[in-house]
């Protein structure tokens, strides 16, 4: 088992493609190991690539493959081509597990989005009371304050001493990814829902069709958008200020990436949880959610990616005020109108 | 023959390290290997190094047929791009993504490098205007240009990414809003486009094309292009004067080559799709890609060399509705830019009238006119404000038709141009170059008329001159011209059997280039030439 083991991870680093293995490969199989085939978000990716989960799950004598995709692509998936699903949010487990006619889910780890910005952008947009900085300098951004402001056309240079910052002649809006395609940016939606909804789930179609007005020119006055989140994130880190001085991100994104001194993380209030959610359907895939919940290593490894699990404790700040989802049809309802 | 050899060597390296341990590497090569198809962008044909680099490493070969901008944006909206390939690697997708048709035909897209359009002018003249040392605004870029303070050339946004690009920040910069442009905003922008391209004295269809033709001729005092073909021009070396990059305070738009699957592909071409997207993003390859192309990284990690501009670059926002896009180019072609005075020189020879070939020809023109409909058919069609002039010839150069379509109401003057082409009858033999002679005397008067014009010639011939004047006598008298007049560059289209080097020489003299009429339509060809006019 071992030297099989060895032989595994001797492909995977001498191959370099790491994702390659995890793909749809068949040779590559531990001798003995059983194959699951999972569909999985995008962001999720490089913690399964990772190749000491790699190892994790083939101690347990899993060969894990995964295809990543958009929570609506995965939604729309036949359920016969995958062992378990892993979306990255509550309503999209939902409509999963009434496709499959499954209570059944397990959910190991989750993952606040936030946004990232840089000190200068926080410092400013603290100025103008939009963000603040907490005694252990944790960053909330005000969402309702920053919503109002976005209404309003703020730009960066209304700001009083915004010229000390390199700034764009943009409007102050955060930079998303595309609603239709990628989790993150439907997430985004439904806090911003939320608050147009005077602080209340959006309930129904009608709800959701009613706060278009507010939500809509969040995204659309942006341009053009990402459609995944992978993308966004790594121009912020590439490129930063110039690419974007604020974008929508899940915490985990930036907690696991190396991040320059002036980078910093603010926590929208309220935020919302990207719940990490694994439906099983066959014994194969309940196989991997209860290795995702129980098994220390990977619980460890989970941690290592950034996410929350019941082990993060006090390493990540403690989230005040998140807000629930809308389910599943009225979120769909909602994404499906700021498409057009 | 090249990437034969890359593969044998591949091979051969496979080979070897079975020797070793047979397990371990045959299994890792073997779950990538196989070919990648991929329709791609002109521009993209300085990776070829790179990706025979990548089949040694990888297994996988990348095949790249190269295809022009809208050209590629309808094969993938059509689904015709699906039949040959697997994946297409643009400059970007971002006007692809506005087209209905192409949500369900693209599938994972992975970045990877990145180069923003941006001015790049010579030395002494970005000096004189201080943007040596201080990043102009856009505003201030259009006003020196109003003011004649510098000359560029550009691509034709609706024939190629950079100029759409370029198009794109002016308009987003000048409309002054902070948020995306929207189709209402182009309207009041177009006055303050048209300060901008008032200086623009060389059009192209193709950035790669606009860069030789700058080196070759000079003739203007920069060019707007990508960041890395820039770079590359004062790299090489063949510049009278190197170019100081000019990076517009508000804002740029950004190429970003986003290698993208087709839908569809089965579980291997993802693998192989994989594997491939896995090396280029790779630190190694992302340096080596910065070093020999000039474009930037995009993974995280790898440094941006230093003769890349420093400072905080803002990258503007580009539309999401097609109505928006589609408004700027048409306000580019019909507004904004220089009117052009564009000169068909057509062979109604005898020959004309074997294989079609004088069908086709009226197809092709017919398709300008309004007749063709499809994506890029409707941005070719002929310009508001377009001078056209027919010159047919056979034995002699026969009389010349002139139409000026009008900003408003323009089809009656297409109607007119489609009933003269109706009217083209083939008989005679073939006397290019009386025609040519012909075609600068035109060329001239029309010149003197109103030098604010783009004049171009077009020379369809399908076979060798039988008549008249040769090339040699031509060229004495082309010598003598006028230095204004000389600078009108000749697009000669081979045709049938028309005397290839002849033709290239032609284009050689004028400063054109020829297009080949024989392996596909014309009408294709005549739609690529468009961009040139």
């Amino acid at each position: 088992m071992r030297r099989a083991l060895s032989v595994l991870l001797a492909v995977v680093l001498i191959g370099g493609v790491v994702t390659a293995v995890l793909l749809g490969r068949d040779s590559d199989e531990a001798p003995g190991a059983t194959t699951v085939h999972g569909v999985i978000g995008s962001e999720k990716l490089p913690f399964f690539a990772d190749p000491d989960v790699v190892v994790a799950f083939a101690k347990h004598g899993l060969t894990v493959k995964v295809d990543p995709l958009g929570s609506r692509e995965m939604a729309a998936r036949d359920p016969k081509t995958y062992d378990f699903a892993f979306p990255s949010s509550a309503p999209t487990a939902e409509r999963i597990e009434r496709q499959l006619g499954t209570g059944r889910h397990y959910t190991p780890f989750s993952s606040p989005m936030a946004v990232a910005t840089f000190a200068p952008v926080a410092e400013l947009l603290a100025s103008r009371k939009l963000a603040a900085k907490d005694p252990a300098g944790h960053w909330t951004l005000d969402m309702k304050a920053y919503l109002a402001a976005a209404r309003d056309g703020l730009r960066w240079g209304d700001i009083p001493n915004s010229a000390a910052v390199a700034l764009p002649s943009r409007h102050v809006l955060v930079t998303t990814t595309a609603p239709r395609a990628s989790n993150s940016a439907a997430m985004y939606a439904a806090v911003a829902g939320y608050l147009a909804n005077n602080d209340r789930v959006l309930g129904d179609e009608a709800q959701a069709k009613a706060v278009l007005d507010r939500v809509g020119p969040l995204f659309r006055d942006q341009g053009y958008l990402e459609t995944s989140s992978g993308y966004p994130f790594e121009s912020y880190l590439s490129q930063g200020m110039g690419y974007s001085p604020m974008v929508w991100i899940y915490e985990a994104q930036y907690v696991g990436a190396k991040v320059k001194p002036e980078m910093a993380l603010m926590y929208p209030s309220p935020t919302i949880l990207s719940q990490h959610t694994v439906v099983p359907r066959t014994d194969g895939g309940d196989k991997v959610g209860n290795l995702l919940v129980n098994d220390p290593e990977l619980r460890k490894l989970a941690a290592r990616h950034g996410f929350r699990t019941p082990d993060t404790g006090a390493a990540l700040p403690a989230l005040t005020q998140t807000v629930p989802p809308p389910s599943y049809d009225v979120l769909e309802a909602l994404l499906d109108a700021l498409q057009h | 023959m090249r990437r034969t050899l890359a593969l044998l060597s591949a091979v051969a390296l496979l080979a070897g390290c079975t020797a070793d341990e047979p397990t371990v590497r045959d299994d890792t090569h073997k779950a990538a290997a196989g070919t990648l198809r991929v329709l791609a962008g002109s521009e993209l044909a300085d990776l070829e190094p790179i990706l025979e680099d990548l089949t040694k490493a990888t297994g996988v070969r990348v095949t790249l047929d190269y295809t022009g901008t809208l050209d590629g944006v309808e094969q993938v909206t059509s689904g015709t791009a699906g039949k040959d390939h697997q994946a297409v690697w643009f400059s970007s997708n971002r006007y692809l993504e506005l087209q209905s048709g192409a949500s369900g035909r693209i599938g994972t897209q992975t970045k990877v490098m990145s180069s923003p359009v941006v001015l790049g002018l010579k030395q002494s003249v970005a000096k004189s205007l201080g943007w040596d040392a201080k990043r102009p605004s856009w505003q201030e870029i259009a006003d020196a240009a109003a003011a004649k303070r510098f000359s560029y050339g550009m691509t034709n946004p609706a024939a190629s990414n950079s100029g759409f690009s370029a198009l794109v920040a002016l308009a987003t910069a000048l409309s002054g809003k902070g948020t995306a442009l929207t189709a209402e905003q182009v309207g009041p922008v177009t006055p303050k486009l048209r300060q901008f391209f008032d200086a623009q004295a060389l059009t192209s269809g193709s950035s790669g094309w606009l860069a030789d033709t700058f080196t070759q001729k000079g003739g203007v005092d920069g060019l707007v292009n990508y960041e890395s073909v820039l770079l590359s021009l004062n790299a090489g070396g063949k510049l009278p004067e190197p170019l100081t990059l000019v990076y517009p305070a508000d804002g740029v738009v950004t190429a970003d080559y986003p290698l993208t699957l087709l839908s569809g592909a089965d579980a291997e071409v993802k693998d192989r799709y994989q594997a491939v997207v896995d090396y280029l993003r790779r630190p190694e390859t992302q340096k080596t890609l910065m070093e020999r192309t000039s474009r930037r990284p995009v993974a995280p990690g790898v440094a941006l060399a230093e003769r890349f501009g420093g400072g905080t670059l803002f990258e503007l926002p580009f539309p999401v509705k097609l109505d928006t896009a589609n408004a700027l180019i048409d306000a580019y072609n019909n507004v904004a830019r220089r009117p052009s005075n564009t000169i068909y020189v057509l062979d109604l020879s005898g020959s004309m009238n074997e294989d079609n070939r004088l069908a086709g020809l009226k197809t092709a023109l017919l398709g300008l006119t309004g007749a063709d409909t499809s994506l890029s058919g409707r941005f070719s069609g002929f310009h508001q404000r377009e001078q056209v002039t027919l010159l047919p010839f056979s034995s002699a150069p026969r009389a010349p038709s002139t139409f000026t379509v009008p900003p408003d109401a323009p089809g009656p003057v297409l109607d007119q141009i489609k009933g003269a082409v109706n009217g083209f009858q083939a008989n005679g033999s073939t006397a290019i170059y009386d025609a040519m002679r012909e075609a600068y005397r035109i060329a001239r008067a029309q010149q003197e008329a109103d030098p604010g014009r783009v004049t171009t010639i077009v020379l369809l011939t399908d076979g060798e001159v039988t008549a008249g004047a040769n090339l040699k006598s031509f060229t004495d008298q082309y010598q003598k011209l006028p230095a204004a007049t000389k600078a009108v560059p000749v697009f000669p289209v081979l045709f049938g059997e028309s005397a290839v080097e002849e033709m290239k020489a032609l284009a050689a003299l004028t400063g054109g280039r020829t297009f080949d009429g024989r392996t596909g339509t014309l009408s294709a060809v005549f739609k690529e030439i468009r961009g040139y006019q």
